[in-house]
């Protein structure tokens, strides 16, 4: 300070008061820097979800800080790490879930794989072909919360549309699959979605899902068939092919329906346990409570006859063929075909027309009466079972009950447990017999006779001819000289006529004619004018003017 | 530098910093302001050293999120990827660019760590009164200030990605929160640098040449 004073040519500073605080303003930024770090850190921690593991099979696709989790497509989560188990025989991964749905993590809650899956039936997570495979999410119905989860290696059925689920019981899977679709009225109404065996091994079940509305239609009484690919059987009707949908054809399908017959009833509670029938025709086949089984003894070939061929009354069908087989004849000690069958008198009622219809399940239903009216059938009228061919192609025959009045007397035979009916043969061996008959009515013609008499209509025919010589000999002798004659007398008429024809061509067309001369000239003369013409339709062309003024 | 230097401050003299005009000031306490333009006279900057280790601090408190938060978060299809600058690093390591993998690490991640923890040294320096290795400690001062203005590098990089990849369905490039707190790191370090006196790297030097002479 001392150096200051004496320099007083410097100027002097002005004085402007100052508060001074101690501590300086500045320390504002730290502190404001601390709290927003503060915040964000406690922001950070506070929206931290839970962390859940997973357990998968493989981790395909999954990758750390990228794969998400989804629910309902919506992303709650990330995958923060991928690690194999403890024995390196699955992959655990970790995943960091939302705190928003820190609720959903319970212990049912379900975790899967989404990846792209074409499969017959349909083709779905199509959208991770961009974004890469996620992790699809279901949530469960428990109330305890857990952390720990082992993925599934399918995806899982979405049930959070309405509908309800079936179990089937069916002896095989057939070509069944997941996602195979379940049919009602050939309207896709749902869905396979688990198959398992059963537990003694014996049947497989398999779990379907069927959408509202349709599974109001499921009740105690519906039947489920396997509609997989389709069904070729080949039976005395013909040749019988029959599908659900081209879907059903490849990928494979099942279908309900409840049969008209069945009593209405409520809605089958979810998780109802049906069976599943091979094919629509047993499915649907009713309940024959009247049943009743009957044996047919054949002496000829049973060949073409087989398990389930019809049994037809008057071409309708009313039963069928139960089992084919051998027997030996008690009286005659001689072997014969056995033909075994059942008959549904219910189904023969149910053609019956209205009024009789009363009167038919009357007489089906009391046992006695039904015996009594088929035996005076049999007996009075000559109902006879018979074999005949149902298809000649395919060669299946079936057992036809036709009325045959000129058959010999027969009784129905109730002694055995199932009672015997009478049979007739067939019409195929009759055919034979028919055949034989014509050879023997050929052989008894009387060719004798038929050549005497051929012998004299010849001797007539030889006679005739004879007579035919003399006519033609007679006209050549009258007619002839006359025919000369005239023939020469057109002879020279046609040479005058030709002489005629000479002239005029010398007089008319010969190169000095005087025809020819003046033909020359006068085509001369045309072309003549025609020249003059054309010299003046030239003239015209370049002097149109020339038709008004005239040529000058 | 033999005997005795004059220093302003000794002479009791002091030297306007904007337009460096050589004043006597009122007094110890208030220098006053410049009588030819206005700005307030210091013999010392005002509470330089408390001033500096407040933004230094508020530096260092910045410099944690903005390694642990994510500086860019790019959108894909429906992936969402959030790169912090030591995941970036290790990213373009492990896709074998090693260059661009140090470049970043050293211009994101050492150079601001570097300009707190030098500026540091210079402040405890000064407040120990520490003796002598002035010209390095002044070198290393000239150094933090240079370096400064090239640090926001990577905040200028991360805002042109954000503006130049916006391909709305395919891709986009979102700024993250790691950036803005990247920024601020820079900002208060290079403020921290303007409001460190260099003047008091030397006092101990004159004090120590005055003790001498």
């Amino acid at each position: 300070m001392a150096d200051g004073s004496e320099r007083d040519d410097l100027p002097q500073a002005t004085v402007v008061p100052k508060k001074r605080t101690r501590v300086s303003t500045v320390w504002v930024i730290p502190i404001l820097a601390a709290v927003v770090a503060v915040g964000i850190a406690v922001q950070r921690v506070l929206s931290e979800g839970p962390t859940v593991t997973i357990v998968f099979k493989n981790a395909q696709g999954i990758e750390a800080g990228k794969t998400v989790v989804k629910y309902k497509d919506v992303s709650i989560g990330q995958v923060a790490a991928v690690q194999l188990s403890n024995d390196y025989s699955s992959v655990k991964v970790t995943a960091k879930i939302a705190k928003s749905a820190a609720g959903l993590m319970v212990e049912d809650a379900k975790f899967w794989v989404v990846e792209p899956r074409i499969t017959l039936s349909g083709v779905s997570g199509l959208g991770t072909l961009l974004s890469g495979n996620y992790i699809g999410f279901e949530a469960g119905k428990s109330a305890s919360s857990e952390d720990s989860f082992s993925g599934l290696e399918v995806p899982p059925i979405i049930t959070d549309q309405p509908g309800r689920q079936f179990v089937l019981k069916a002896d095989n899977l057939g070509s069944l699959g997941i996602g195979s679709p379940v049919y009602y009225r050939r309207l896709p109404a749902g869905q396979v979605v688990a198959y398992a065996l059963a537990k003694d091994g014996q049947a497989v079940e398999i779990r379907i899902f069927v959408n509202a509305p349709y599974d109001s239609y499921v009740n105690a009484g519906t039947r489920f068939w396997n509609a997989s690919g389709f069904d070729l059987s080949v039976s005395a009707d013909g040749l019988d092919v029959q599908t659900q949908s081209m879907v059903a054809l490849i990928a494979g399908g099942l279908a309900f329906e409840t049969p008209p017959f069945s009593p209405a009833a409520e809605p089958a509670a979810a998780d109802a346990e049906f069976i599943l029938h091979g094919d629509q025709v047993t499915a649907m086949k009713q309940p024959e409570p009247m049943a009743r089984r009957y044996v047919l003894n054949f002496d000829e070939s049973l060949r073409g006859l087989s398990v389930g061929a019809p049994v037809t009354l008057l071409g309708l069908p009313g039963g069928e063929v139960t089992s084919v087989g051998l027997d030996v004849d008690p009286k005659t000690q001689r072997l014969r075909g056995r033909v075994e069958f059942v008959v549904y008198p219910e189904r023969l009622v149910a053609q019956m027309h209205d009024p009789e219809q009363v009167r038919g399940e009357m007489l089906a239903r009391v046992s006695a009466r039904r015996e009594a009216f088929f035996e005076r059938m049999v007996e009075d009228f000559g109902l006879r079972a018979q074999i005949q061919s149902g298809n000649l192609l395919t060669g299946q025959r079936y057992v036809s009950f036709d009325f045959h009045p000129d058959a010999p007397k027969a009784k129905v035979d109730w002694s055995k447990d199932k009672a015997v009916v009478p049979a007739i043969p067939s019409t195929l061996p009759n055919f034979e017999a028919k055949i034989g008959s014509i050879l023997e009515k050929l052989d008894k013609l009387p060719y004798e006779a038929l050549g005497a008499d051929t012998r004299k209509v010849l001797a007539t025919l030889n006679q005739t001819l004879k007579d035919a010589g003399q006519a033609v000999k007679r006209f050549d002798s009258d007619v002839t000289p006359d025919l000369k004659k005239a023939l020469e007398e057109i002879s020279r008429a046609t040479a005058s006529a030709d002489r005629l024809i000479k002239n005029t061509d010398k007089g008319l067309l010969a190169p000095d004619s005087p025809g020819q001369q003046d033909l020359r000239e006068a085509m001369r003369e045309v072309a003549r004018a025609a020249r003059s013409l054309r010299v003046l339709t030239d003239y015209l062309e370049r002097h149109p003017e020339a038709l008004l003024r005239g040529k000058n | 530098m033999s005997g005795a230097v004059v220093t302003g401050a000794r002479a009791g003299l002091v030297s306007c910093e904007t337009c460096k005009l050589l004043t006597r000031p009122v007094n110890a306490e208030h220098a006053g302001h410049c009588p030819r333009c206005g700005a307030t006279l210091e013999v010392r900057r005002v509470q330089s050293l408390q001033r500096t280790w407040a933004l230094i601090i508020a530096a260092a408190i910045c410099y944690i999120p903005a390694n642990l938060l994510p500086v860019m978060v790019s959108n894909t299809f429906a992936t969402s990827d959030a790169e912090t600058i030591m995941g970036g690093v290790v990213y373009l390591y492990s896709s074998g660019s090693w260059p661009l993998a140090l470049i970043v690490l050293v211009a994101s991640v050492m150079v601001p760590l570097g300009k707190l923890l030098a500026l540091g040294y210079l402040l405890v320096s000064v407040q120990r009164g520490m003796a002598g290795s002035h010209h390095e400690r002044a070198r290393l001062f000239r150094i933090v200030v240079f370096i400064g203005r090239w640090s926001m590098l990577d905040v200028f990089v991360a805002t042109f990605t954000v503006a130049l990849v916006q391909l709305q369905p395919l891709m986009s490039v979102l700024p993250g929160a790691g950036v803005l707190f990247f920024a601020a790191v820079v900002v208060l370090t290079m403020l921290a640098a303007e409001t460190f006196d260099p003047r008091l790297l030397w006092d101990s030097a004159t004090d120590m040449e005055k003790q001498d002479g």
